[in-house]
Formats: structure tokens, C-alpha cells, sequence
């Protein structure tokens, strides 16, 4: 089933002689643990759609339903309690707390929930030990790198144990090398963890992590592309180096 | 050609057969998907090799005699050879590129949508840049570093080769406006100096 599906979803910010279309009749189905990456020039509107699909705004028209329950009539205090439970947000920028340290950082949306901080710290640092910053436990986030305070931000978006991670332009203010840790390490949440991931990025480099591309323009969905996941005859070079080896 | 300074190359390293040679060649590369060399071409390069003298039996490691398990060695010449590629500077092949001449094609014969094809080779692009992600991923950086390398650039010219058409795509309309390049053809003669073209009918 869809995780996510919208119909004919549309946006239009302001009103009367300077309104702008931002979305216009988006059909889109993501599958359950599927990695989507969004793509297309600046302005076709890819923060609209994730913000649209996070809740975070309404649309002007159409409808979003998170696994088959439409969010777009939903009271305000349902919807804060749906984007609690289910959706992990990450952003360009990092949004860490300056005077925490990356576990209390990672653990904020659960301690702010009310679990025992106890609790929090263990859940947090499973999720930064898994992303190879178990070292790091109680660094400030001005004593990590940019990748790393981007893992931390991941870290967080996880802490919850949500199903839906929205990422937007998460390599855009790191180098290239982390950038592609962070695209790979969004692949392992979606494939290792079973986490639906959609990821806006103009990054093609970035995007070629994903399963799945969708690309926008004009607020349309122009066109989207499968990847498929077969490995390229890479044992078989193995095996020919050992074979080599006198 | 590459292929064949590649073999002194690899004869200067230490002296080997052809099924070996063949076998070096590709974990150089990175493995066959990449630069497929048949061992036929091998054993045509090597015969080549010695008769310019590049190369010779190495007849005292007495391995047999099918082409496959005949042994060789660089020659003092072959060193020269090799010597000289090593020393030189290298183009690659950027201008000979098969999307823009169907592309081209396309607009002549209007017998395809271009945006259609852009967006085709779009999706092509990125599955390979999927699968050179994926693939630069298994190896280990502490003992493949070589390969590694080698698939960033693949990595990198795939990136540039995708920006590029975003590039045409917002160009396009221009492109077309434009007319389409023609060869010019002049009447049977000579040519004149400094022209380049073609002739009608051709000379024979
Ligand atoms: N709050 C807003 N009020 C008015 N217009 C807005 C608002 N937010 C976005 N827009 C407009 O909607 C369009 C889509 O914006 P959006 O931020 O979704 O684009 P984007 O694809 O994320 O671009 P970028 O790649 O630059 O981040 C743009 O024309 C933008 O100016
Ligand atoms: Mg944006």
C-alpha cells in the first residue's frame, strides 16, 4: 500500500494580482519504504510539496492521505500529533541546540514528549551509534563537523521511531564526501530500517542514491524515473583479483 | 593505442602469458563491464609486439607453446616505447559524443520529440550514476583505492554529463530556432584555398 498518496494536490500562495502557483495537481504514490528523491529547478516548488506532505501547510486544493488517512481536513491537534508520531523532518540546515550535546540533541523530540530522559539518551544513542557517532555521544555541536551535525539532525528526525523521513536538501551545506554519506546513510534508513524517505535535492550525484526520481517543474510533475537496485558484477572483480594473485 | 602500451607495461613489470596478460589488464581497469579486451586482441597485439620488436619469448620459462601460455618479456625497445607514452600527456574524448549526434538527428529528421529524448537519456544517466554509486560503495578504500578513483571520475562525468542537459533543455527552444548546421557543398573542381566542404558529385 501507498504510504503516501496525493490527488490533484495544488498550491497557490497569496491572493488576488500576486498570487503564485507553487503546486499544480500533484499526483504522486509512494510506496512503504520506498527513497524518492524530488528534483527540479529552483522555485517548481519541492519545499511545497514536502511541507504539503508533512503537514506543516495546507494545500489550496486536493488531498493528502498518510497511509490511506487524509490529513488535509484534519484538526490542528490530530495533525501535531500525526507529525510527532510518524514524520522526521531534516533541513538544509542543521537546527542543533549550541549548548546540548549531540545525544540531547538527538533525544529532544522524545524528552519534549515527556519520556524519561533516561529513556531518551538510550533511544538517541542507538540511532547516532548507528550512524558511527557513537564517539561523539556528548560532543556540543560546534565541536562536529558539518556531516556530523547533519547525522545527529538525522539522528533526531529518527528518534521517534517515525515511518516517514522528509528531507530537504539535507547535502546542500555540507562537502561533497559527507554529502554522499548523508545520501548514502538516508539509503540505509530506508533500506536497513524499513523508513519511507523522500529526499529533495538538485544534487544529481545525491539524487542517484535514491530508488525512485521525481521531477518537478513549474509545480508539475514532468516526468520520474526508476532505479534499479542490481549490483553491478562487482564479486565477480573480486574474484578475478584473487585470482590473479600468484 | 592504450591497450597495447598497457602490455609493455605490464611485460615490464615482470614477464607473463597471454592468458595472464589479459587477466592484469582487466583488474587495471577495474574489471571487464569496463574495458573488455578479447583474448584474441591480446594475442594479435602480442604477435604485433614482436614483430616490432617490442616484445619476445621469454622461451626458458618453457611453459608450452599454445598462444595462451607462451611466455613473454619487454625488450630494451619496448622500454623506449613505453617510456615515451608514459612521458606524454593524454586527451580524452570529450568531443565525440553519440547523444548529441542523435540528438542532432532528431532535429533534422523530426522523426523524434527531442524533449523525449533528453529525458531518455536523463534516466539513463542516472541509473548508471545509480550503479557507479553503488558499485564504488563495495569496494574497500584501505585496498581498492584504485578502482575507487576510477569510479569517481565515471562519477563525476556522469554529473557533468546531466547538468549538461539541463543545460540543452533550456536551450533547446534556441537550438531550434537556429538553423541546422549544413555541410557546404560547392560544384566539382578544385578547392579553393583555405575551404574546407564537400563535393558533389564526390571525387573519385
Ligand atoms: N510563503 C510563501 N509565500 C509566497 N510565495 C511562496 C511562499 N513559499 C514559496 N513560495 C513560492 O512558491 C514557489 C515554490 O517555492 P518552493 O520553495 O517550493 O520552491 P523550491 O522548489 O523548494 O525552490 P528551491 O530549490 O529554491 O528551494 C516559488 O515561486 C516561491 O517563490
Ligand atoms: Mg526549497
Amino acid at each position: 500500500m501507498s504510504i503516501i498518496s496525493t490527488e490533484n494536490l495544488s498550491k497557490v500562495y497569496g491572493s488576488g494580482a500576486t498570487t503564485v502557483t507553487a503546486l499544480e495537481k500533484i499526483n504522486l504514490k509512494v510506496n512503504s519504504g520506498q527513497f524518492v528523491a524530488v528534483m527540479g529547478p529552483s522555485g517548481c516548488g519541492k519545499s511545497t510539496l514536502l511541507h504539503l506532505i508533512g503537514g506543516l501547510d495546507k494545500p489550496t486544493e486536493g488531498d493528502i492521505k498518510i497511509e490511506g488517512v487524509s490529513i488535509t481536513q484534519m484538526p490542528d491537534d490530530q495533525l501535531t500529533e500525526l507529525r510527532r508520531r510518524k514524520i522526521g523532518f531534516v533541513f538544509q540546515f542543521f537546527n542543533l541546540i549550541p549548548v546540548m550535546t549531540a545525544v540531547e540533541n538527538a533525544a529532544l523530540p522524545v524528552t519534549l514528549d515527556g519520556i524519561k530522559p533516561a529513556d531518551a539518551y538510550k533511544r538517541a544513542t542507538k540511532w547516532l551509534e548507528r550512524f558511527e557517532l557513537g564517539d561523539r555521544l556528548s560532543s556540543r555541536p560546534d565541536q562536529l563537523s558539518g556531516g556530523q551535525q547533519q547525522r545527529v539532525a538525522i539522528a533526531r528526525a529518527l528518534v521517534a521511531d517515525p515511518t516517514l523521513i522528509l528531507a530537504d536538501e539535507p547535502t546542500g551545506n555540507v562537502d561533497t564526501r559527507s554529502g554522499d554519506e548523508i545520501a548514502g546513510l538516508l539509503r540505509d534508513v530506508s533500506k536497513q530500517y524499513d523508513r519511507t524517505v523522500i529526499m529533495v535535492t538538485h544534487d544529481p550525484r545525491i539524487a542517484a542514491y535514491a530508488d525512485r526520481i521525481v521531477f518537478l517543474k513549474d509545480g508539475k510533475v514532468v516526468d520520474e524515473t526508476l532505479l534499479d537496485r542490481k549490483n553491478h558484477g562487482a564479486a565477480a572483480v573480486t574474484r578475478m583479483i584473487k585470482e590473479i594473485g600468484d | 593505442m592504450t591497450v597495447r602500451h598497457a602490455i609493455l607495461g605490464l611485460l615490464a613489470q615482470k614477464p607473463r602469458h597471454g592468458y595472464e596478460l589479459r587477466a592484469a589488464f582487466s583488474v587495471v581497469v577495474g574489471g571487464d563491464m569496463n574495458w573488455e579486451v578479447k583474448p584474441a586482441q591480446i594475442y594479435t597485439t602480442l604477435d604485433r609486439l614482436e614483430e616490432a620488436g617490442l616484445v619476445e619469448l621469454a622461451s626458458d620459462l618453457g611453459e608450452g607453446d599454445e598462444p595462451s601460455r607462451r611466455v613473454y618479456k619487454i625488450t630494451t625497445e619496448g622500454r623506449v616505447i613505453l617510456d615515451e607514452w608514459l612521458s606524454c600527456g593524454v586527451t580524452p574524448e570529450y568531443m565525440r559524443d553519440e547523444f548529441f549526434v542523435k540528438l542532432m538527428i532528431a532535429l533534422v529528421t523530426d522523426m523524434a520529440d527531442p524533449w523525449r529524448l533528453i529525458q531518455t537519456q536523463r534516466s539513463h544517466l542516472y541509473q548508471d550514476l545509480h550503479d557507479a554509486t553503488r558499485q564504488r560503495e563495495t569496494y574497500d578504500p584501505r585496498t581498492e583505492m584504485a578502482q575507487i578513483l576510477l569510479l569517481d571520475k565515471a562519477i563525476m562525468y556522469l554529473e557533468a554529463d546531466l547538468r549538461w542537459l539541463d543545460m540543452i533543455e533550456t536551450r533547446l527552444d534556441e537550438v531550434r530556432d537556429q538553423p541546422l548546421p549544413e555541410p557546404e557543398i560547392r560544384k566539382r573542381g578544385r578547392p579553393r584555398k583555405g575551404q574546407t566542404g564537400s563535393e558533389y558529385p564526390p571525387p573519385d
